[in-house]
């Protein structure tokens, strides 16, 4: 049995409710956590070898609780033992239980405010030791079973029985912060409070995240504010949460002096984590590719990074979509068409100069090698923009009018056209000597003088 | 490979940064094929580099990058098929879907970084080499950056074949990365290429690689084996027709003396059955590959 017993900052009323914010974080490490007075007590030895050894487990626990505020820690082989000897503040020894308990003072065990504390004092009993020296039926008889029931349970003389403590159904969380806050990435260090007590609670209902909530508000209330962060897949890293989290707050401007911070996990999964290999390996020190591409959408905003989207359609510009990359990408039903298309589209098309009736391009004459390809389409359905959403619409070509069609054309052609502006383009592979190959169009393909537009290079 | 003398026994993962200056040395690590056997023969390792920084100068960015980098950017049957993404980073142009399906690319793996500055360009970049699969970043750098943000790259790149590109006017910076490329528009479809800096002896002569459009192989096959015509045509031939250029009809009818004259390629056998199949289906839209043979074919 290896005891941890974990002391809070603050005392008073104040330190109930730290301590309570402490279990779920140390769920994460052990099904057996209670609370005990104002401590949180933790039972580790069956998570020793889950967590890679008791030293490791040691670093990794004190480091953690550091950060979320705990002051004083002691281990022990009894709980009672380990909470005494955390008040008492004293430093680690490696030795008997007996050995290192008998110096601490007598409120190390019952505590500051105990009522027999002046009567043990008069009659010279100052430490356990002394206490434990005593006749222990006239101390049952003087002062009561349980004061014997605590000293036993210190000693490891008799058994501790505890209610172990429940991982809540939600996560919600709230900070106070010692100094108010004035600009936004400076509430990052308090969030990562928050932050690691969520992935305690995660690890512990075996859960990852897929959107949280950052709430603030200043005194009294004042100005509140929250920012919501989602990702695409579930996760239970507090260091990338933290690092997706302040990506967003660098671009978030404070109202008011903040100064009470509170996290809720909106949106959560079930999540296994994925298996440690047996030999450790360079390439595991690198992030999953979605985590990376989250951290550049976080940045650089989420319409800068893309992926496409294969679509039906005759005209090139709607033959793709692009959608932002944090975001499940639809399953696409189309497939392509055999037709040559280029590597780079322009949106909109560019239009071209002419120079003696041909189209130029950069100062260069362009030479038309190839085509024409004949593109009709009716703008159907309406334009909703090749960059969705939020980006710009790709321009129209110039409507041509109805009457243009040629006489063959079948009646729905017709009727369609009569309805809605049709767009008809003649698409040629033209070469300009400096320029590689491109992809023009003119448009309307009949009427003069030429209008002639560069759609795509074959770069 | 350099052969060293036995005495100087050195542990493997230093045997390809030693190379004797008459020969072509080997690359750190992996290559992927270049796709052609010409440039195969003078890259170091007989590929492009996986791993390490490759610069690639072309004359203006997005004019060639895709003819030259295809072969090299789609998946090689027998590497990993589970390639990671590839990121395009700061491209000139939007990229067209379609057209790099044609080259070979999935569209799964395709991702679009739209990186305006120089800063968010070498930021990204970076990123995307942190991830964990064996993925490609194709990274455009319009502007000059500061030598030691090309190191870092370098430093970074991991399993990822990392390309640079920039424009030849940055062939005279100093640069930290092992093989420069330089490439431009050669006649016809080809592209010339000389290898500016590598392990090994310097290139002399440029290679002239054909390289035709991925795009336009389905469509065009007799293209790949006729010449275009290097300048430009006049718009009209006598008929009046403003449709077909005058360099495009077959030999014997009317054109200009001088199109004539040089042998110019006929475009008969330019309509597959493809292309106006493929729209049958599209009841509001109509589209056509039409040549001048091609109509005179069908009109009789």
């Amino acid at each position: 049995m290896w005891w941890l017993a974990l002391c809070p900052a603050t005392t008073g009323p104040a330190a109930a409710a730290e301590a309570d914010a402490l279990l779920p974080w140390a769920l994460q490490f052990t099904p057996r956590v209670a609370r005990r007075d104002e401590a949180v007590l933790l039972e580790v030895q069956s998570s020793l070898r889950l967590f890679g050894g008791a030293a490791a487990l040691r670093q990794r626990i004190e480091r953690e609780a550091a950060e979320l505020g705990v002051a004083r820690w002691a281990w022990a082989s009894t709980g009672l033992g380990a909470l005494a000897l955390a008040r008492a503040g004293a430093p680690h020894q490696r030795r008997p239980l007996a050995a290192r308990l008998d110096p601490l003072p007598l409120a190390a065990l019952l505590g500051t405010d105990h009522p027999d504390l002046p009567t043990l004092a008069h009659i010279g009993c100052r430490t356990l030791g002394d206490l434990r020296g005593l006749p222990r039926d006239g101390l049952a008889r003087r002062f009561g079973a349980d004061l014997l029931q605590r000293l036993d349970e210190a000693y490891g003389l008799r058994r501790e029985s505890y209610r172990w403590a429940q991982p809540a159904e939600t996560f919600a969380a709230r900070l106070e912060l010692a100094a108010r806050v004035e600009t936004a990435p400076a509430l990052l260090l308090a969030a990562r409070r928050l932050l690691l007590q969520l992935a305690g609670w995660l690890a512990a209902r075996q859960l990852g995240v897929t959107a949280f909530t950052l709430g603030w508000a200043g005194e009294a209330g004042e100005a509140p504010g929250e920012l919501t962060v989602r990702t695409a897949a579930p996760s239970r890293d507090a260091e990338f949460l933290a690092r997706l989290l302040g990506e967003r707050l660098a671009r978030v401007r404070l109202a008011a002096p903040v100064d009470r911070l509170q996290l809720r996990a909106d949106a959560v999964q079930p999540y296994a984590c994925p298996n440690a290999a047996l030999l450790p390996d360079a390439q595991q020190q690198r992030e999953q590719a979605q985590q990376v591409i989250e951290r550049l959408a976080a940045r650089l905003g989420v319409q800068r990074v893309l992926r496409p989207l294969l679509q039906e359609d005759a005209r090139p510009e709607r033959q793709q979509r692009w959608l932002p990359a944090d975001a499940p990408l639809p399953r696409a039903a189309a497939q392509g068409d055999d037709g040559p298309h280029p590597a780079y589209l322009l949106d909109p098309p560019l239009p071209l100069s002419l120079r003696g009736g041909q189209p130029a391009y950069q100062g260069e004459v362009l030479a038309l090698l190839l085509g024409p390809q004949r593109v009709e389409a009716a703008d159907w359905p309406p334009d909703a923009g090749a960059i969705d959403p939020g980006g710009a619409p790709a321009a129209g070509s110039p409507p041509a009018s109805a009457s243009a069609l040629p006489a063959d054309a079948a009646g729905t052609a017709e009727a369609l056209a009569a309805v809605l502006p049709m767009q008809r383009r003649d698409y040629w592979l033209a070469r300009g000597a400096s320029t590689g190959l491109l992809w023009v169009f003119r448009a309307p393909p009949d009427t003069e003088p030429a209008r002639w537009y560069l759609h795509g290079i074959f770069a | 490979m350099s052969a060293l003398p036995a005495v100087l026994h050195l542990p493997a993962r230093l045997q390809p940064a030693v190379w004797r200056g008459s020969e072509v040395g080997a690359a750190a690590g992996a290559v992927r094929r270049s796709g052609w056997a010409a440039l195969d023969a003078e890259l170091p390792g007989g590929g492009w580099p996986v791993g390490e920084l490759v610069e690639v100068l072309c004359p203006r960015l997005g004019t060639l990058e895709w003819r030259l980098l295809a072969p090299a950017l789609r998946p090689q049957g027998d590497a990993d098929a589970a390639d990671g993404p590839l990121a395009l980073v700061g491209p000139p142009h939007p990229p067209f879907l379609p057209g790099l399906l044609a080259c070979g690319l999935t569209a799964e793996s395709v991702l679009w970084i739209r990186a305006e500055t120089l800063a968010e360009r070498l930021w990204a970049a970076e990123q995307m080499l942190q991830t964990q699969a064996t993925g490609r970043v194709l990274l455009w750098l319009p502007q000059s950056p500061p030598p030691q943000a090309l190191r870092r790259l370098h430093a970074r790149a991991g399993a990822h074949l990392l390309l640079a590109l920039r424009p030849a006017s940055a062939a005279a910076d100093a640069s930290p990365a092992p093989l420069r490329v330089e490439a431009r528009l050669g006649p016809g479809w080809s592209l010339q290429v000389k290898v500016r800096k590598r392990r090994g002896p310097p290139h002399d002569r440029a290679l002239t690689l054909p390289a035709l459009p991925a795009a336009l192989q389905r469509a065009c096959a007799p293209l790949a084996l006729a010449e275009p015509p290097a300048s430009p045509l006049p718009h009209l031939d006598e008929a009046g027709d403003r449709r077909v250029p005058a360099g495009l009809s077959a030999a014997g009818q009317t054109s200009r003396p001088a199109a004539a004259a040089r042998g110019l390629p006929v475009t008969a056998s330019l309509a597959p059955a493809a292309p106006a199949g493929a729209f049958a289906d599209n009841r509001h839209v109509v589209a056509r590959f039409v040549s001048r043979d091609d109509r005179a074919r069908r009109c009789g």
